[in-house]
């Protein structure tokens, strides 16, 4: 009822990092990674993931090293 | 000694030979340094995201180790010079875990203090529930 009175209803979005409590982002955990690269291989926002800004920082940092590692593509298809 | 983390890719079109070869040689350095290896863990064949040097696989190799002095200099100039090696990264692992230690002691006592509160509210209630039978 609630739901056809305001069309858009925000998603709650969470940081999986702070509720897992996942303290450190290893480079090499490529499938943890992937969520956070969409195809195209850029770094989702944290506006649109909900990461805390201390944990976005690590994501970004991990997510570059396994582009050096290849690992990850920096260009995606 | 600080504790380190290796990456390597290694070219998989060359010789098994000449792989364990070069691995061997950068094992040399580290434990002729007084090194003492932790951890060796090798992935394997995978493919890579881009093609490096016209490879669209590579081999690879994940050490951690400790070591002090200048091993790491030597490593680092036998990684770049040898043919075998395509990528490598070293990470100094202590440096990586220590905000990470720091935060796991920080929510370690966040639920400590929590379990405290939780005990120190259940013996006041306990407390008041005797006095209550008392009188």
């Amino acid at each position: 009822m609630i739901r056809q009175k305001r069309r858009f209803r925000r998603r709650v979005k969470v940081c999986r990092f702070t509720v897992e409590k996942i303290n450190y982002i290893d480079y090499k955990d490529v499938d943890l990674l992937r969520e956070y690269t969409p195809t195209n291989g850029k770094i989702l926002p944290r506006r649109v993931t909900g990461t805390r800004p201390i944990f976005q920082h690590k994501l970004a940092r991990a997510i570059k090293r396994a582009r050096h590692m290849a690992l990850l593509p920096y260009v995606g298809s | 000694m600080p504790l380190y983390e290796l990456g390597v890719i290694i070219d998989p079109e060359i010789e098994p030979e000449a792989e364990t070869a070069t691995l061997d040689r950068l094992e040399a350095i580290i434990t002729g340094a007084g090194g003492e290896m932790v951890d060796k863990d090798a992935r394997g064949r995978r493919q890579l995201a881009y093609p490096i040097r016209k490879r669209n696989y590579g081999v690879y190799h994940f050490w951690k180790f400790e070591v002090g002095g200048d091993a790491l200099q030597k490593l680092n100039f036998e990684m770049r010079t040898a043919d075998a090696v395509m990528r490598f990264l070293v990470l100094n692992l202590d440096r990586e875990l220590r905000r990470k230690r720091k935060m796991d002691r920080k929510q370690e006592a966040k639920v400590a203090a929590k379990a405290a509160k939780r005990r120190a509210s259940a013996e006041a209630e306990a407390a008041a529930d005797v006095a209550e039978g008392a009188s």
